[in-house]
């Protein structure tokens, strides 16, 4: 267990390099193809180790370790001022472990309890003039909309057997008509995607590497393009690239001076940290929309192959 | 098209500077940690390296067996290890590991011979010591054979894909 743990925390290190490097060096802009990337490096770590083991039994050996390109015990069974580095491992896979039982999974299981007692003050949008005015204009299939009485800024979608998108009154008065459509067309793109059992088998995979602290990052990584993809289908959807990048800097975008000096605890500098990484984030996505480069078409199969070729192989001599 | 093939060439530099990073990573625990587990050519350079006075080698071998061991491990920290390695002078694969560890220790090296299953465990008089004998079967439904015994401050260990008739002989032949 402790060489599966040990090693997939490795090979995950060896491959977020790799696929970093390779979208660098390729010029990788596609949400798509980079999310692909992305999911090497959070689906690899699960299975290699037992892959490997079942290819060459003998790979945990110590003539095999002696000559692999790096073996992580040497590392581990070090120590300094009396205090092995393998604990100082342990504390950090603790740490990781804790930042996603709270940040990740239980958030998650409240939105998804929430989202089932539908606790809201609702009302179908069709009631709501602005916004059936505004929806008319959008020719696909329209998942229920509701209207939620709240003045703060509030748009998400749930998902389900029956998916529905909710806007709050005080979001529907700062955004005109077109702002509205493209705002719902990203959450229609996200139902769209969920509707993918891909995406519902990755999550589950990744709660496995729990522990993970590079599985943690990427996948943070993986989200934040799956919001550029729906970005990308949502211009599709109403060809206004311009439009929907005027929707986020009004709904997210907060200019703000970043200083962590003027941080006065370590709880602000966190806050702090997590609001400038979601603004620079936000303004990629603005940027990325202003300059027209959406594009969501895929492809790249044989540089994915050949970076995921590198990776097995790199690692299969990582021990 | 031009473009595209200098990106292969980068990707290329990049896993080549990966690789050497890892591998300068991997040898720089080594300078810290002196006498860690690493291969030695010969017997001779295990005893000089290490400074391990008493190194058990048989003085019989069957013909089946290729002198000298293939491969030789050994490490001085936290605790000595020395493990030989030998082949089958016909197949080439390895038909004998001996090993020998500082009594106590937490040390099993049996990834290349490993005994799926025990028929018959019976404690064996070598030569005054009271050694341990088990026969089973190894992959392959290969028979081997394991023996292994306290010998001063060392746990012997030898075992062998053949009979136990053979490996007998062999340690009773580490022994003076």
């Amino acid at each position: 267990m402790g060489m599966f743990i040990a090693q997939s925390v490795l090979h995950s290190l060896i491959a977020a390099i790799i696929v970093d490097r390779a979208i660098q060096i390729w010029g990788i802009g596609d949400p798509l193809v980079k999310q692909r990337f992305c999911l090497i490096v959070i689906l690899f770590p699960i299975f290699s180790f037992h892959g490997y083991q079942m290819i060459n039994p003998e790979r945990g050996a110590i003539s095999f370790r002696l000559n692999a390109i790096f073996d992580i015990n040497r590392w581990l069974k070090l120590e300094f001022w009396n205090i092995p580095l393998g604990l100082l491992f342990i504390l950090i896979l603790s740490g990781t472990t804790l930042i996603f039982f709270f940040q990740e999974m239980i958030p998650i299981l409240r939105h998804t309890f929430e989202s089932k007692e539908h606790a809201f003050h609702e009302k179908k949008a069709d009631d709501y003039p602005p916004i059936s005015d505004a929806l008319r204009g959008l020719s696909v299939e329209k998942p229920e909309t509701f209207i939620i009485e709240d003045r703060d800024r509030i748009l998400f979608s749930i998902m389900g057997e029956r998916p529905a998108i909710f806007l709050s009154t005080g979001l529907v008065e700062i955004l005109n008509s077109e702002e509205i459509v493209t705002a719902i067309a990203h959450e229609i793109a996200h139902i769209r995607r969920n509707k993918r059992p891909i995406l519902v088998i990755v999550f589950i995979l990744r709660v496995l590497m729990f522990f993970n602290p590079v599985v943690l990052l990427e996948f943070r990584r993986a989200v934040q393009e799956e919001e550029k993809i729906c970005d990308d289908m949502a211009v599709s959807l109403t060809q206004k690239p311009h439009v929907l990048a005027e929707t986020l800097r009004k709904l997210y975008y907060e200019v703000k001076d970043f200083n962590p000096l003027k941080n006065g605890n370590l709880s602000n500098l966190k806050d702090s940290l997590e609001e400038y990484s979601h603004n620079i984030h936000i303004m990629n996505r603005i940027i990325r929309l202003e300059q027209g480069s959406v594009s969501g078409n895929g492809g790249e199969w044989m540089k994915f192959i050949l970076t995921l070729a590198v990776i097995v192989v790199i690692n299969y001599f990582v021990v | 098209m031009r473009k595209n093939f200098l990106n292969f060439i980068f990707f290329g530099i990049t896993i080549t500077i990966l690789i050497t990073t890892l591998k300068v990573l991997n040898w720089l625990p080594t300078v810290f940690h002196e006498g860690a587990m690493r291969k030695y050519d010969n017997i001779e350079e295990v005893r000089v390296k290490l400074r391990i006075k008493e190194v058990y080698i048989p003085s019989y071998f069957p013909q089946s067996i290729k002198w000298p061991p293939s491969d030789i491990f050994a490490q001085a920290k936290p605790f000595t290890a020395i493990v030989m390695e030998f082949k089958n002078a016909a197949k080439g694969d390895t038909t004998l590991i001996i090993s020998q560890v500082t009594a106590g220790s937490n040390f099993i090296y049996d990834r290349k011979i490993k005994m799926l299953q025990t028929r018959e465990r019976i404690n064996y008089p070598l030569k005054g010591r009271n050694a341990s004998l088990e026969v089973g079967v190894c992959v392959n439904d290969e028979p081997c054979s394991r023996i292994s015994w306290d010998e001063g401050e060392y746990r012997i260990n030898a075992v062998m894909k053949s009979t136990p008739i053979d490996l007998l002989k062999i340690a009773e032949s580490m022994l003076h």
